[in-house]
């Protein structure tokens, strides 16, 4: 008996839709934790990190 | 000027400043390893919109038909342009959002030359006809090796960064780059996997319909974290750059980004729609591509209100140009892409120049003008001196922009016209374009109109490198290496008071809001990497591994048979000459496929096929059941000159097969690679090269029974008629009298 006629009888189909529940569920909490509102003064610091990085050109002139 | 404090942004005052400056050689060296190899890339690109549109640019040099430079065309694009595109904007862009200097400059280094030697490889080896068949993963097993080698130097050398960096917080842009080196190491290392037979020869360890999962499993993703994660990281740094205000929602970008790493990887199946692959894993593709509209549309939706309060600057400002139709073309690439796995559209559009057109809208668009408008900005940064000239930028913009415009929409009625006319049937029930050259030649002046647009491209590039070179030669003698002190990060997490000032959270649900884990995990980047990975992995293995394990997926059929050794032969020509780019051996179950070509293909047709060779577009017809169709001397004859043949045809000739001869000694190695996949070889792991001569004198003889041209009997050819013939031929003829006895 190969491998294949093993997998092929041990009916795994379930795991795959146990699999997707907790995809699920672990995007649902990264989601749902985006919008807590304790996060929310952290993600607005976050959002100004790449205008904060290159205060050391302000000196070289710019043409645009 | 030459020494600049950062105002500290940690909350951590007390801990100890720290000087350090940052690694921008690296970075030039990548901004002009973009532009060189982008327009060769292009410029090959050209050549290839030219071959098709009249064969006689196929030359009389066999190195530069198009079916051995076409993959030179798309790898050249995709890993040199684009990913030195990549590279140049993650390594600037890193560094600054880390506050932290490269971990290794020893590894920066190693990455940019190793890389450029890996382009170069490809260069000469593609035209040469070494070839793994699989697209975009066509590099054979060396040069896939220095890749994954090349690719950790830049994996490790990114993670130590993320280690010392002194920035708490990661910013979304380093998801989308975290998310890409890992996910792309993956896929390079499970696709690539092959046995080698020679120096540059190998064969994949997966056949059939393994091998077509496993190569559109890596194909999609290839363009999901090559071509898109690394670039969208690139827009959420360097749109709010030159918007000069942060990202529209930052939420949405996370968002965006969880949902592009649970729903990308799945959706590879979408490019097998109606052929051999199990429905299920067909219909799985098409729901998650489906799924992906909603991030695609947050994402560019996001970027573009990131210009809230600045669509007036716009007007004035190419970068600003550039970026809103890379993003634009990022929305239209990703409505349409979901829109193409959709099984019925996906019916007409598959294995047209439809899906050409899709991705020209992605590559030109999004990956071009993305990068183009970076690198404008880059340059008065990088190389200390305003930008040459702002008109050139203006003019490339304008020039790229109608290129791009010509191109696409020439190639999408190329697309749906030649779809169209695959399936007419005239009022009698039988094919109105029985002729499948009828299909090509109608096309003809779209191929023209796309080799206008696809040259205002190139010469927007070649402004584009005008720009580049008068800017840099006009830099300081010597660039100022600006010193930033920032503090270091504490080795161990201390809750900040700042967030909120609240009281200590209480209880599990108040440690939970407060997040405080998730910062503590953040400062872990290897965690956050291997949760990345899994997300990754579990989702590959879920999709895939019923394939290989469960049997009832590919039902075997006992007149299938190994090839021998000098159909092997004649196969392995069929690969190096890339015949796969134009023919495909795949016939979809439709009435107007079966018509034309035969019997639909079945999935245990191919269990022996390593690589498999389906193809995925059409130039020419399918091949899957050209065997017995046509005499020994037609095929002699259409190899030599197709024209010949079909006056109208577009093929390459390849009056070579006619004067090279067969390396009888080399095909046991081949055969021997095979039969240790696992390939029922019998006896001719003993006897190769004996029975591909005798096969090879028997088909010479009849060539020359049928009038053709004597003395055949070692030229390649013959190994290319055994294979042409032999094609198809499992399924009609009774189980013993096929192929090898075992």
């Amino acid at each position: 008996m190969k491998l294949s006629d093993i997998m092929g009888n041990a009916n795994l189909s379930f795991y795959a839709e146990v699999a997707m529940v907790i995809f699920l569920i672990v995007f649902l909490t990264v989601a749902v934790r985006l919008f807590l509102p304790s996060r929310q003064k952290e993600l607005e610091e976050a959002s100004r990190l790449p205008l904060e990085d290159d205060a050391s050109y302000a000196a070289v002139p710019r043409k645009d | 000027m030459s020494a600049t404090a950062l105002p500290s942004t940690g909350a951590v005052s007390s801990a100890q400043l720290e000087s350090f400056s940052y690694d921008d050689a690296v970075v030039r060296k990548f901004l002009w390893a973009t532009f060189i190899w982008g327009l060769v890339g292009m410029l090959v690109g050209l050549i290839v919109a030219l071959q098709l549109a009249n064969p006689i640019f196929n030359t009389s040099l066999e190195w530069l038909s198009f079916g051995r430079l076409r993959p030179l065309h798309t790898n050249a694009v995709i890993f040199a342009f684009a990913g030195n595109a990549f590279f140049c904007g993650a390594y600037y862009s890193t560094q600054r959002l880390l506050k932290a200097r490269m971990y290794s400059d020893f590894l920066s280094s190693f990455h940019f030359w190793g890389w450029q030697a890996i382009i170069v490889a490809a260069a000469l080896t593609l035209p040469l006809g070494f070839t793994q068949a699989k697209e975009y993963a066509e590099l054979e097993w060396p040069i896939d090796i220095a890749i994954a080698v090349v690719w950790v130097a830049f994996g490790v050398n990114f993670v130590g960064t993320m280690i010392k960096r002194r920035e708490r917080h990661l910013y979304v842009a380093l998801w989308f780059y975290i998310a890409s080196i890992v996910t792309v190491a993956i896929l390079h290392i499970f696709n690539n996997l092959s046995i080698p037979a020679g120096l540059f020869k190998s064969y994949s360890i997966y056949a059939g319909v393994q091998d077509a999962f496993m190569q559109w499993w890596y194909g999609h993703n290839a363009v999901a974290f090559f071509l898109t994660t690394p670039f969208l990281g690139l827009m959420y740094y360097f749109m709010p750059k030159a918007a000069d205000g942060p990202v529209f929602s930052y939420k949405l970008s996370i968002l965006h980004f969880w949902s592009l790493v649970f729903l990308y990887i799945w959706a590879g199946p979408h490019h097998l729609h109606y052929t051999a692959l199990p429905e299920w894993a067909s219909t799985v593709g098409m729901l998650f591509s489906v799924m992906l509209w909603a991030p695609s549309w947050g994402g560019m939706i996001n970027g573009l209100l990131t210009l809230r309060g600045a669509w007036h600057k716009v007007a004035e400002d190419p970068i600003l140009k550039f970026f809103v139709v890379a993003i634009t073309a990022y929305g239209m690439s990703t409505f349409e892409g979901p829109l193409l796995s959709i099984k019925s559209v996906n019916a007409l559009a598959h294995y047209t120049d439809w899906i050409i057109a899709h991705v020209h809208t992605g590559a030109l668009g999004w990956n071009g003008f993305l990068t183009f408008g970076m690198v404008y900005w880059l340059l008065p940064r990088l190389f200390q001196t305003p930008v040459y000239s702002k008109r050139l930028m203006e003019l490339h913009f304008w020039i790229a922009s109608f290129g791009i415009l010509l191109y696409v929409v020439a190639i999408y009625s190329a697309g749906v016209t030649q779809g169209l006319m695959w399936r007419a049937f005239d009022v009698t029930g039988r094919l109105a374009y029985p002729d499948f050259v009828e299909t090509v030649v109608r096309l003809l002046p779209m191929y023209w109109l796309r080799v206008v647009g696809g040259s205002m491209y190139i010469v927007g590039m070649l402004l584009f490198g005008w720009n580049i070179f008068m800017t840099w030669r006009r830099r300081p003698a010597t660039y100022v290496v600006p010193v930033i002190t920032a503090p270091a990060l504490e080795k161990k997490y201390i809750p900040e008071p700042e967030y909120g000032g609240a009281p200590a959270p209480v209880g599990l649900w108040g440690r939970f809001a407060s997040a405080t884990w998730h910062r503590k995990w953040e400062r872990m980047p290897i965690t956050f990497t291997v949760l990345t990975v899994i997300a990754v992995v579990v989702a590959s293995l879920f999709e895939i591994l019923p394939t290989f394990l469960i049997k009832s997926n590919v039902p075997t059929i006992a007149s299938v048979k190994p090839y021998t050794p000098l159909e092997l032969a004649g196969r392995d020509m069929y690969i190096a000459e890339g015949c796969f780019n134009c023919h495909s051996q795949m016939i979809r179950p439709f009435r107007h496929e079966t018509e034309r070509f035969g019997e639909y293909s079945k999935p245990g047709e191919s269990v022996y096929e390593h690589p498999f060779l389906w193809g995925s577009r059409r130039i020419g017809p399918d091949l899957a059941r050209i065997g017995g169709k046509y005499p020994h001397l037609w095929h002699v004859r259409h190899f030599e000159e197709p024209t010949s043949i079909t006056a109208r045809s577009i093929m390459p000739a390849y009056p070579h097969f006619l004067t090279k001869t067969i390396n009888f000694e080399q095909i046991q190695s081949r055969v021997d690679a095979m039969a240790m996949l696992g390939v029922p070889y019998g006896d001719a792991v003993n006897s190769a090269p004996a029975m591909a001569r005798a096969q090879a004198a028997e088909i010479a003889a009849e060539i020359e029974r049928q009038g053709g041209p004597s003395g055949l009997s070692d030229k390649q050819i013959v190994a290319m008629v055994a294979y042409m013939q032999r094609l198809g031929m499992d399924l009609r003829t009774p189980a013993s009298t096929v192929g090898m006895t075992q």
